[in-house]
């Protein structure tokens, strides 16, 4: 009774503070996007390669839900640098910027959901079966006409009304925070994830309730059961995560930053270089506009030479620097399939992996985020380079463009996945999940048929 | 005929240790038979096959004409267990325990019938809203006797009943199983109380290691006769 009362404190504590976490981190963000934005369209004329290389910022808007499950959002970047040529990397995590306590994780309702109701659930129902036996109840009742499965079934169905009423008011709590936050219409797109963790979360406490009941009835003594339990505990959710966080990295390495930039720099040297004119690409460029102006100089040209090269430069630039993340990705990706298919070993594994992605918090999240902005700085680099290339002069290098043409350039805006784009690669640890569940029940079952009972 | 209980080649061993051996047994409705014999001889064991908490190793136990291992759970809807030590769940009171035992077993009753059932079984009125953790063996016993009645059981199986029980509480838990039998219901007592045995019990079975050794029917043998058989046996 004492443990529910503190875990329903906690998981209140920690939503409240989770949206407070949220509050203050999604108003720098906004603010932050705003002065970025303001800076960058309030420049003063500029030559176009100018106002590419000055650059602007994404910075990653919080999920509505992420105050629930925190998920890699303190570890990953928060910002992007946007500017000309490069494709940079997110910075400013807050685990970065914050004092070293955040990298054991933050309070959310998630750690309390996946790391301690486990816990309660193992003090609410170790001792199920053993204190019958011990207090030698179990034979009155086996004696009334009912089988130990039945009584297996009311104690599961027992606990399970217990911990809904321990976690109800606390997921009550969590919608009415959400519809604040989100400060408009109640959102379905939410209300899906919502519902989707609250089905994930239910699944996975039943599988430790059975689990629970199922060890107590196979040990003696209440304290074998305990220990049992307590020891299933740290192997499913310390253990295996951890061996799986491992096992990835051994089979699926990953470039170090300093690595993966000198190989980009290496493959670009065989691209135009909008800088060099002397470049032997940039010469071959060259003559094929020549050809198609049907003209004999670059000074003869009607469009600025420049402001293509770079544009060329650029595409090439970017799909290289693409490439490379794709591949990256890729390797992240493999690393994750090992942890997401554990699900079937760790249902741990499983609702960490439902929780982040319905709260939008995960790996996937923030590869969606980074592409965003890359695509934003593509476009708003080659519209600066076509600006260059027909609204300048031929040769016009420091000629300056009026402000109007550049500064009602639509700012930077991100789209997270929709619940159907998350739902998808989600199903996996969801189908986990629920094989879990479904396959405890009936091992508990079966292994009950044929328990002795003295 | 249908015997309400019945044992035929009845076996149990455990690895090497032969715990009961072909017992064959019938018991009518409404008799009160008695298993008497050391520790050990084989009485537990004998209820537990009965109540379907063991498997035999042999043989057949059958209850109302419904073989035990075959259906243990439709053989129970006839039998009442009452252990040596009742034992209750402590932070409920009398009424409550007869309430959950009763309707664990499908039969649901108002407050004032379950009052009925404790104080007929001999309860005393102000203990039924007491918490049992405070109740004596006796008083323990009596609400099994009640739970018993609530469900309308044919049999009783009882292990060890009056084992440390008062010679006053013994003696009105034998006026009990007397008028249970007197409506009908069958009693199957294990002990080592001959003397409760022999005043209560129309037969009494004597049991040593594992083997059901004599039946004595009391209306052939008086109470002194049947404890100097029992005695006899004992020492060869």
């Amino acid at each position: 009774m004492v443990f529910a009362i503190i875990i329903f404190i906690l998981l209140f504590t920690s939503i409240i503070s989770g949206y407070k976490s949220y509050s203050i981190l999604q108003a720098e963000r906004n603010l932050a996007q705003h002065h970025a934005e303001e800076d960058f369209h309030s420049q003063p004329d500029r030559h176009p390669h100018r106002v590419a290389h000055y650059g602007s910022y994404a910075f990653r808007p919080k999920s509505a839900l992420s105050f629930l499950d925190a998920g890699l959002d303190p570890y990953t970047g928060t910002m992007v640098y946007l500017e000309a040529h490069q494709q940079n990397s997110a910075n400013f995590s807050q685990a970065q910027q914050s004092n070293t306590l955040i990298r054991i994780g933050e309070m959310t309702m998630a750690f309390v959901m996946q790391w301690l109701m486990p816990l309660l659930i193992i003090f609410l129902c170790f001792n199920a079966f053993t204190q019958e036996r011990e207090n030698g109840t179990l034979k009155l009742l086996m004696s009334q006409g009912i089988s130990i499965q039945q009584i297996a079934k009311g104690k599961i169905m027992g606990f399970s009304l217990l911990i809904t009423i321990v976690i109800f008011p606390a997921f009550l709590i969590a919608i009415l925070t959400s519809l604040v936050i989100n400060n408009e219409p109640w959102n379905f797109d939410t209300a899906l994830r919502l519902f989707t963790m609250l089905l994930s979360y239910a699944a996975y406490f039943f599988i430790f309730i059975t689990g629970s009941v199922l060890i107590s009835s196979l040990c003696k003594q209440s304290k074998t059961a305990l220990i049992a339990l307590l020891g299933c505990w740290i192997f499913f959710c310390v253990v295996i995560p951890k061996l799986t966080v491992s096992l990835g990295d051994a089979l699926f390495q990953t470039p170090s930053k300093a690595a993966m930039d000198a190989a980009i720099h290496r493959q670009a040297k065989n691209g135009i270089n909008g800088h060099d004119d002397q470049d032997k690409r940039t010469k071959e460029f060259t003559e094929k506009l020549l050809k198609k102006y049907g003209v004999d100089s670059a000074s003869q040209l009607p469009v600025n030479l420049g402001g293509l090269v770079m544009a060329e430069g650029e595409a090439f630039s970017s799909k290289l620097y693409q490439k490379h993340f794709d591949e990256l990705v890729n390797t992240y990706e493999k690393q994750n399939n090992i942890s997401k298919w554990s699900g079937f070993l760790n249902p741990y594994q499983s609702i960490r992996a439902i929780s982040m992605s319905m709260a939008g918090s995960d790996f996937r999240h923030y590869v969606t985020f980074l592409n965003a902005a890359e695509s934003y700085r593509f476009k708003l680099a080659q519209h600066l380079n076509h600006l260059q290339a027909y609204k300048l002069a031929n040769k016009a290098k420091d000629t300056r463009l009026d402000k109007s043409e550049y500064n009602h350039y639509p700012e930077f805006s991100y789209n997270p996945p929709t619940f159907w784009q998350v739902l998808f690669p989600s199903l996996i640890s969801i189908f986990a999940l629920y094989i879990w569940a479904l396959g405890i029940y009936i091992l508990c079952i079966t292994i009950l048929k044929n328990i002795s009972i003295l | 005929m249908q015997f309400i209980l019945e044992a035929a080649g009845l076996s149990k061993t455990y690895g090497q240790k032969t715990a009961l051996v072909s017992l064959d047994l019938q018991l009518n409705k409404g008799e009160i038979f008695s298993l008497l014999g050391p520790n050990g001889a084989g009485k537990s064991t004998t209820i537990n096959l009965f109540l379907g908490f063991i498997k035999p190793t042999s043989g057949q136990a059958f209850v109302n004409g419904i073989d035990v291992s075959a259906q243990p759970v439709a053989s129970k809807q006839f039998l009442a267990y009452i252990p040596e030590n009742v034992m209750l769940y402590q932070n409920l009171t009398g009424r409550e325990n007869l309430s959950l035992l009763s309707s664990l077993a499908g039969f649901n009753y108002a407050k004032d019938q379950l009052d009925e059932l404790l104080i007929t079984s001999g309860l005393q009125p102000d203990a039924i809203e007491r918490n049992v953790g405070g109740y004596s063996k006796g008083m323990r016993q009596k609400v099994g006797i009640a739970a018993a009645v609530a469900r309308d059981a044919k049999v009783l199986l009882l292990d060890e009943p009056t084992s440390g029980l008062d010679p006053k509480a013994s003696n009105e838990f034998s006026e009990l199983l007397k008028g249970l039998s007197a409506k009908g219901t069958t009693i199957f007592m294990a002990t080592h109380d001959i003397f409760r045995s022999t005043e209560i019990s129309n037969r009494i079975g004597i049991m040593r290691n594992g083997q059901l050794i004599d039946l004595l029917d009391h209306t052939v043998f008086n109470a002194s006769e049947i404890e100097s058989l029992y005695l006899d046996y004992m020492r060869a």
